[in-house]
């Protein structure tokens, strides 16, 4: 069966330096799928170029098997992939519930819907990431956490099929972690697709099949977290021997 | 009811009447208006105030859709002012056109020389676009007056384009009326195109141009698109006013300062409103009346002679505009009737946004 996503030696250059460096891997339809990697390991750039911010400098990416490289950013989101920024990207002068609107009202080509169903659509995605008593708050009353609920909202109401979320839940204590971390369950459970990037291991291990290492632009390892997160090469250039150490102990 | 609730309901009101005032008036004669004691200007006068002012409510209000909704300074609006009155200029001077047949195409040929222009403009960001903007502006002016064939003026040259007067009865009544069409056209495309999904993805394309194309807004297609809506409105504002006036020539058609103008307008009456705008253009276009001396009213002033009035109101104004800018960002209708309280607070937090 061909791939939902399938990634062909995807390469980008800033300068002389690949940020990312041939990478390759597939997703199939209905995975959750965890990526790491130290900072400044290609992540944020690899999903730039999936969702077509960046054009490629090397290899294909292939979304149900057609190629979406070179593809502009609006086109990418019509055909169903959704994305979030590591920074955020809020529309200031909306409330909160206008923010998720607007993604509703555009987003994925199936059955855009009109205003009024636009903005039912948005109660409802504000319902699943609990932001829904702050609907009619604007965008600077809320904390940062809700702020990243919001980023992750704007795109769940665009109809995803895949879902591309940049580190939204760094900077969250545990229990908000232990929120979020429900958040995404319950918006892969409505069958969408997810790739989860994250510096959290707990994230990592609490929600993903799969994960995959990005070292300095290229794949360190790709399999599952408790495999993966053994590998000797990932514990070198990521996880330190103390996190290796904890994690055989508990 | 709030505080801010009984200003915009006073604001509405007050709007309400003078709209109705304006729109009347003309109607009465001013034999009608003396015995009754209205204070109507001569006639002449008023109808000519009225219609600039209606000219501006188009004007303003339509660089609202590409500079206040859609978040894109532009700065060369005239051009399509000036585009859409040579438009019907030609027509009617030179190819002999009746002009309510030559009108509609002032705004069609605006709106396609704001695609052919906003293609590549509207790539730039910021201060860039408004730079770009305005030099097109000048340039297409520049042009109109200075290109030749075989040593011929094709658009008159120099020496402007003169039309038939236009044989209606009661001229003056016509053109009001007809540029108060089209203003009320203007302020009825703004307010469906902010209900509206176009409306929705300019607004995200303001707020943040990047986050609105990966939620799927085409966003080169929107913003050339409100550029256009925004010119074909200005341009057919420019066609009205060129049979309106008989004679054009590059100074009346594309005067740089319209740019300025329209811009202070939009911003003094709240720029991203429906109605901001054209508060804005009623309000500072009776200002700019009044200190150039067409208002019969006079203020007497101790201490101030009364040769040295235009330039104490110039000064006034200036720095009206200026407080304007830095306290009211949002403009003047939220200043007192928006959703926050006129405070302390308002103003440090207007202070705050408008500084670096
Ligand atoms: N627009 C850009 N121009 C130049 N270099 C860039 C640009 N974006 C990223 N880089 C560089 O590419 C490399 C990868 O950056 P990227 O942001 O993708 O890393 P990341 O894995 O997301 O890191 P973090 O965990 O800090 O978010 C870094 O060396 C970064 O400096
Ligand atoms: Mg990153």
């Amino acid at each position: 069966m061909t791939p939902q996503l399938d990634l062909r030696n995807v390469t980008k250059r800033f300068g002389g330096v690949a940020a990312v460096d041939g990478v390759t891997f597939s997703i199939a339809k209905g995975e959750i799928l965890g990526v790491i990697g130290p900072n400044g390991a290609g992540k944020t750039t690899l999903l730039n170029c999936i969702s077509g911010v960046y054009r490629l400098d090397g290899g294909d990416i292939r979304w149900h098997g057609v190629s979406i490289a070179g593809l502009a950013p609006y086109r990418v989101a019509r055909l169903g992939v959704g994305r979030t920024f590591q920074i955020v990207k809020p529309f200031g002068s909306m409330t909160v519930r206008e923010n998720v609107a607007v993604g509703a009202l555009f987003g994925s080509d199936s059955e855009r819907p009109p205003l009024r169903a636009a903005f039912d659509r948005a109660d409802s995605v504000l319902e699943l990431v609990g932001l829904r008593m702050k609907a009619d708050l604007p965008v600077s009353a809320l904390t940062i956490p809700d702020r990243k609920r919001l980023e992750v909202a704007r795109a769940v109401a665009t109809r995803p099929k895949l879902l591309l979320l940049d580190e939204v839940m760094a900077g969250l204590n545990n229990v908000e972690i232990d929120d979020a971390l429900e958040m995404v369950r319950a918006v892969h459970e409505t069958g969408v697709t997810v790739v989860l990037i994250e510096h959290v291991m707990r994230v990592i291990v609490g929600v993903c099949e799969r994960v995959i290492v990005l070292d300095l632009g290229r794949t360190l390892a790709d399999g599952q977290p408790d495999v993966v997160l053994r590998d000797e090469r990932v514990i070198q250039a990521y996880l330190g021997e103390r996190y290796a150490r904890r994690l055989r102990g508990g | 009811m709030t505080t801010s609730q009984r200003w915009q309901r006073i604001l509405i009101v007050l709007g309400c009447a003078v709209i109705a005032y304006a729109v009347l008036a003309p109607l009465t004669s001013l034999d009608g208006a003396q015995a009754l004691n209205l204070p109507l200007l001569t006639d002449k006068l008023w109808f000519r105030l009225a219609t600039i002012t209606a000219m501006f409510v188009v004007m303003a209000t339509a660089w609202n859709i590409i500079g206040g909704l859609t978040g894109y300074a532009a700065f060369g609006n005239v051009a399509f002012f000036g585009i859409g009155a040579y438009t019907t200029g030609m027509l009617i001077a030179k190819a002999k056109w009746p002009f309510l047949l030559a009108l509609p195409l002032a705004p069609v040929a605006a709106a396609i020389f704001a695609v052919l222009v906003g293609l590549p403009l509207l790539r730039l960001r910021g201060h860039y676009f408004a730079v770009a903007s305005l030099g097109v502006g000048v340039a297409v002016g520049e042009l109109v007056q200075n290109l030749d064939y075989r040593g011929e003026p094709i658009f008159g040259g120099a020496s402007g384009l003169f039309m038939p007067i236009f044989a209606v009865p009661n001229r003056d009544l016509y053109f009001f009326y007809l540029m108060l069409g089209a203003a009320g056209v203007s302020i009825a495309v703004t307010w469906a195109v902010i209900r509206s999904r176009f409306g929705y993805g300019l607004i995200a394309i303001r707020e943040n141009e990047e986050a609105a194309a990966v939620i799927g807004v085409n966003t080169t297609a929107y913003k050339v698109a409100a550029f256009a809506l925004a010119a074909a409105l200005t341009g057919l504002a420019g066609g009205i006013f060129a049979q309106w006036n008989v004679f054009i020539d590059q100074e009346n058609s594309f005067p740089i300062a319209y740019n300025v103008e329209m811009i202070l307008m939009a911003l003094l009456g709240g720029t991203g409103t429906v109605f901001g705008p054209a508060a804005g253009a009623v309000v500072l276009q009776l200002l700019i009346q009044f200190l150039s001396g067409s208002l019969p009213i006079t203020l007497d002033l101790p201490f101030v002679p009364e040769d040295a009035m235009p330039v104490l109101a110039q000064v006034v104004l200036g720095v009206l505009l200026a407080l304007v800018v830095i306290f009211a960002p949002r403009g003047v209708i939220d200043f007192f009737g928006g959703r926050s309280r006129l405070t302390i607070a308002y103003l440090r937090r207007s202070l705050r946004e408008t500084s670096i």
